[in-house]
C-alpha cells in the first residue's frame, strides 16, 4: 500500500499534514505531551494571546449542551511576553508548525501583540482572533463589522511579516462579505469558524448557566453550519481556508476538505480525548489509503454537486 | 503521568436515592492515584460528549472486599451524564483519564483529621481515611450532613472506620435536624486547634460556611472543590474559582490542576 501524501500548504506555510489544533482547546501545546507526540501534528494554534496577560471571566464558564458545549472563558491567557519566554523555547523542540493566535481590546493592542511576536523563531504564522464572543474586548466587533475587520487586518498586516490567518466569526449575516474583506485587507488565509454565540438557562433557578450570560457554542453540533460556511467562503475567495467546527474524526476532516478547506483545526475533541488530534492524523492516513487516494490535496474543494433538474 | 484508559465496569451498585458506587479496575492508575485526586470518566457511544469529573472514593484496599487494582467512584444522579452512568451494567466500557489534580495533604501523626461531608461530598473520604490511618493519624472525626437519611451513602462504612461520626439532616430523618455546621461548631468549641485539621467536601454553600468558620479563627482547613469542566487537565480553563492572588487582586485558579483540594484561606469567594 502506498503511503498517502498528507502535506498541505496554507498562507505560505508548509504543513506535514492538514491537522492543526484549534486555539483555546490546546493550551500552549505543552500540556498535551503526556497524551500525544506533538511531532505528529501538522500544526498547533496557541490559546489566544494578548500583549498583556488576562484573567478572564468569572465562573461558571463551561456547560455541555446537545452534541456540544458553551464556553465563556474570556480569553484568560499568559500574555505574549510570557509565551515567548516560557513556552516558545520548549515548543521549538518539536517538528510542528506553531501558529500564535492573537487578539486585542483595541487596534493598538492587536498591533502591539503582533509586534511583540515579531519574527520570533519558531512562530510560523499569526492567527488573528477577531471573533471571540465572550468579552467586550475580544475582537468580536472587528469580526462582525466589515469596515472594522478590514482596518484591523491592514494595520496588523503592516505590523508583522509573518503569514496572517484571519479567524472569522460565524455570527454574521454574510460570511462571504467578511471573507472578501479579509482578503482585500491582506489576509493570507482564512480560518473558520470560531464559536457561535449561544445561551443555556438553568430553568429551576431562572438564571443563565454561564456567569457571562452567553457563551460560544462548539462541538459536533456546529459542524454542518461550519461546513456550509467553509463551502460558501471557498466560492467567494481564492485564498486558502482552514476549516474548524466540531471535527471528531477523519471523516469529519474530509468533509471540510471537500468543502474547500486546505487544512483543519481540531477543537473540542481535544477536551474529550486529549490525543484526538494525533489520532485523527493516523485515521486520515488510513482513510486515504483504503480509498487509494494518493494525496490529501486531491480532496480540497473536491465537492461534486448533483446536476439540478 | 496522566493516563487515558478504556476500562470496563466491574460493578455499579445502587445505594438508594440515586446514589451509586461504581467500581472499575485499572492497575497503573490505581498505583499512582492519591486520595482527593479525580478522574474524568467518559461514556463512549452514550451521546454524552464531555467526560465527567469524579473524585476517587476507593483505592486498592480501601474497601475490604475489593481486589488489588480496583478503583471506586461514589456518585449521585444529578444531570444527564450521571443519569447515563447510572444505567451502565457490568462490562460496559468507560474511558478514564487520571490521576488528575492535587489530592489532600494527609495531616501529621498527632493531628486528628476532621472530615466535613455534605451528601455526595463524602466521596473522597474512604480513600483518605485509609491514608490517614497509614500516616499514623488519630481516627478521623466525621461530620456528615445531607438533606435526608437517604443521602448519607456509605454511612455504615464511616461508622466502622471513624473515631466519631456526627450526622445531621435538614429533614431530621437521621441524626440531628439542621445543617452539619451545628454539631461541628459545638465540637470545635474550646478545642486546641493544633490538635486537628478540618477537611471539607460538599456543596458550595457548605464549603462557604466551613471557610467562614475556619479562616477567621485561623484553623487549618482544606476544601475539596468541584466545578463543571470540559477537559480536567488544565487547558479549557473552564473550572476556575476566584482566589487571592499574590498582588492582592483576585485570580482565577483552575480547580482541575491547582485543586481540587485548596487551602480555605486561598479562596476569594
Amino acid at each position: 500500500m502506498v503511503t498517502p501524501d498528507l502535506t498541505t500548504s496554507v498562507a505560505g506555510i508548509d504543513f506535514k499534514n492538514p491537522i492543526l489544533t484549534a486555539s483555546g482547546t490546546f493550551g500552549y501545546g505543552l500540556e498535551f505531551t503526556d497524551f500525544l507526540d506533538l511531532n505528529r501534528l501538522g500544526g498547533l494554534v496557541t490559546k489566544g494571546l494578548s500583549a498583556k496577560p488576562r484573567k478572564g471571566n468569572p465562573p461558571a464558564r463551561v456547560v455541555e449542551t446537545p452534541a456540544g458545549m458553551l464556553n465563556a472563558i474570556g480569553l484568560q491567557n499568559i500574555g505574549v511576553p510570557v509565551f515567548l519566554e516560557e513556552k516558545l523555547p520548549k515548543l521549538r523542540a518539536y517538528d510542528t508548525k506553531v501558529i500564535a493566535n492573537v487578539f486585542g481590546a483595541t487596534e493598538v493592542a492587536y498591533v502591539e501583540a503582533c509586534e511583540m511576536l515579531g519574527e520570533a523563531e519558531g512562530v510560523a504564522g499569526i492567527e488573528l482572533n477577531v471573533s471571540c464572543p465572550n468579552t467586550e474586548e475580544g475582537g468580536m466587533i472587528f469580526g462582525t463589522d466589515p469596515a472594522a475587520l478590514g482596518h484591523v487586518i491592514r494595520i496588523c498586516r503592516e505590523a508583522t511579516k509573518l503569514p496572517l490567518i484571519v479567524k472569522l466569526s460565524p455570527n454574521v449575516t454574510d460570511i462571504q462579505l467578511m471573507a472578501r474583506c479579509a482578503r482585500d485587507a491582506g489576509a493570507d488565509a482564512i480560518s473558520l469558524v470560531n464559536t457561535f454565540v449561544g445561551m443555556a438557562i438553568d430553568v429551576e433557578r431562572r438564571r443563565p448557566v454561564l456567569a457571562n450570560v452567553c457563551g460560544g457554542l462548539s462541538g459536533p453540533a456546529i459542524r454542518p453550519l461550519a461546513v456550509w460556511m467553509t463551502w460558501q467562503v471557498h466560492q467567494a475567495v481564492e485564498i486558502p481556508i482552514i476549516g474548524i467546527g466540531g471535527i471528531m474524526n477523519a471523516r469529519d476532516v474530509v468533509e471540510f476538505l471537500l468543502a474547500g478547506a486546505s487544512a483543519v483545526q481540531v477543537g473540542t475533541a481535544s477536551f474529550v480525548t486529549p490525543s484526538a488530534s494525533a489520532n485523527i492524523v493516523t485515521e486520515l492516513e488510513d482513510w486515504l489509503s483504503e480509498r487509494k487516494i494518493t494525496s490529501v490535496r486531491e480532496l480540497i474543494g473536491g465537492l461534486e454537486l448533483p446536476p439540478r433538474g | 503521568m496522566i493516563l487515558d484508559k478504556t476500562v470496563n465496569v466491574v460493578a455499579n451498585e445502587a445505594l438508594g436515592n440515586g446514589n451509586f458506587l461504581l467500581t472499575f479496575a485499572e492497575e497503573t492508575i490505581a498505583g499512582e492515584m492519591l486520595p482527593g485526586q479525580f478522574f474524568m470518566v467518559g461514556m463512549p457511544g452514550s451521546g454524552i460528549l464531555l467526560r465527567r469529573p469524579f473524585s476517587v472514593c476507593g483505592l486498592p484496599g480501601t474497601f475490604d472486599d475489593s481486589p488489588g487494582d480496583s478503583l471506586q467512584v461514589l456518585y449521585k444522579v444529578m444531570g444527564q451524564g450521571t443519569q447515563v452512568l447510572s444505567g451502565l451494567g457490568t462490562g460496559a466500557a468507560l474511558t478514564v483519564l487520571g490521576p488528575l489534580g492535587n489530592g489532600f495533604t494527609v495531616p501529621g501523626p498527632e493531628v486528628t483529621p476532621v472530615f466535613v461531608a455534605g451528601g455526595i461530598g463524602s466521596a473522597p473520604y474512604p480513600a483518605l481515611t485509609r491514608a490517614c490511618a497509614a500516616a499514623g493519624c488519630p481516627d478521623p472525626v466525621m461530620f456528615y450532613g445531607a438533606r435526608s437519611a437517604a443521602d448519607l451513602p456509605l454511612l455504615d462504612w464511616f461508622d466502622d472506620h471513624c473515631g466519631e461520626l456526627h450526622t445531621a439532616t435538614e429533614d431530621g430523618s437521621a441524626g440531628e435536624q439542621g445543617l452539619v455546621t451545628g454539631p461541628l461548631l459545638r465540637w470545635l468549641e474550646g478545642r486546641d486547634p493544633t490538635t486537628y485539621e478540618l477537611i471539607a467536601c460538599g456543596p458550595d454553600p457548605m464549603l462557604h460556611a466551613i471557610r467562614n468558620i475556619a479562616v477567621p479563627a485561623g484553623l487549618r482547613c482544606q476544601l475539596s472543590l468541584e466545578a463543571h469542566m470540559a477537559c480536567g487537565f488544565g487547558v479549557c480553563i473552564g473550572c476556575v474559582v476566584p482566589t487571592h492572588g499574590e498582588d492582592g487582586a483576585v485570580d482565577y485558579t483552575r480547580i482541575c490542576v491547582d485543586g481540587p483540594v485548596l487551602p480555605a484561606e486561598k479562596l476569594a469567594w
